[in-house]
């Protein structure tokens, strides 16, 4: 496993990629649903 | 919910096939992709980079849409929605800029040579950075809404001019200029279908991931909005 990563190091960059889209999404996934709870909490109280 | 997933799968499957499915000469598998003269691994870019300009056109488009849609209706959360897709698209662009200066030094020998493409990029950056400047010189909310709405509505008649047309009527180095040799507009240069399929895919993703970006940023934005609102 090590040596297949060592010799082939454009998949390390991918599993860079991947880590980094995954908190990407992570992080966006997160701040939807903080979101929503703030609107659900807002929604009573007039403009 | 399920277009969240959606997301996410579509997402993963472009990275993995846009990054490790290898180039060869002669394709024979289904994963294979064509060799491009003069790109070779290079033209792996088009995954990546390619989407964050067709965003870039995307947002600026919605955010000209929504700017219509204030003048109509005088709603602010319309304004809220135009400003952040403007803000998304400004983002994009600049990624656009920065990944093809990056690829430029590898395949042109330079980050920066002003070639017809990176020339109308920057003054596409340099047009929509004059509405973020008109959006912080103007007090009063209705004002600066209407104004750039206005001016928003005045900048999308560039962005046609500068992606499409322009770099395809100059000579250049950036795939699919006039005398480019590989031939044709740049979504049709010999890729291949298993490409051509990676490649749309990319570009739903990413749509999808704008959409995603832009509905939590206006949305942030329209309580922000509200909650000073109650403050003062």
């Amino acid at each position: 496993m090590e040596q297949f990563f060592a010799d082939n190091a454009i998949y390390i960059v991918l599993v860079i990629v991947l880590i980094v889209w995954a908190g990407i999404y992570g992080y966006l996934y997160t701040l939807d649903k903080r979101l929503k709870s703030i609107e659900t909490e807002t929604k009573g109280v007039k403009k | 919910m399920a277009w969240k997933i959606f997301l996410f799968v579509l997402m993963t499957l472009v990275c993995i096939a846009g990054i490790t499915f290898p180039i060869v000469e002669e394709p024979s598998k289904w994963y294979h992709f064509p060799l491009i003269p003069g790109l070779e691994e290079n033209a792996k870019i088009i995954f990546f980079h390619v989407p964050t300009s067709w965003i870039t056109v995307i947002a600026f488009l919605m955010s000209t849409l929504y700017s219509v849609r204030y003048l109509r209706k005088k709603d602010l959360d319309d304004d809220s929605k135009a400003y952040t897709a403007a803000q998304l698209g400004m983002i994009f662009c600049i990624l656009a800029t920065v990944t093809g200066a990056v690829w430029a030094k590898f395949a042109w020998g330079s980050f920066w040579s002003w070639d017809p493409r990176q020339t109308s990029i920057f003054a596409l950056l340099l047009i929509y950075g004059a509405l973020f400047a008109l959006r912080s010189a103007v007090d009063g909310e209705e004002k600066r809404a209407t104004l750039s709405s206005v001016y928003s509505i005045i900048a999308f008649v560039t962005v046609p001019f500068f992606i499409f047309i322009m770099p395809r009527i100059m000579k250049g180095l950036h795939p699919g200029s006039a005398d480019d040799t590989n031939a044709g507009p740049i979504v049709d240069f010999k890729m291949n279908s298993n490409m051509q399929v990676v490649f749309y895919l990319s570009l739903i993703a990413f749509t999808i991931l704008y959409y995603w970006m832009w509905n939590v940023g206006y949305r942030s934005h329209i309580v922000k909005e509200k909650l000073q609102k109650q403050i003062s």
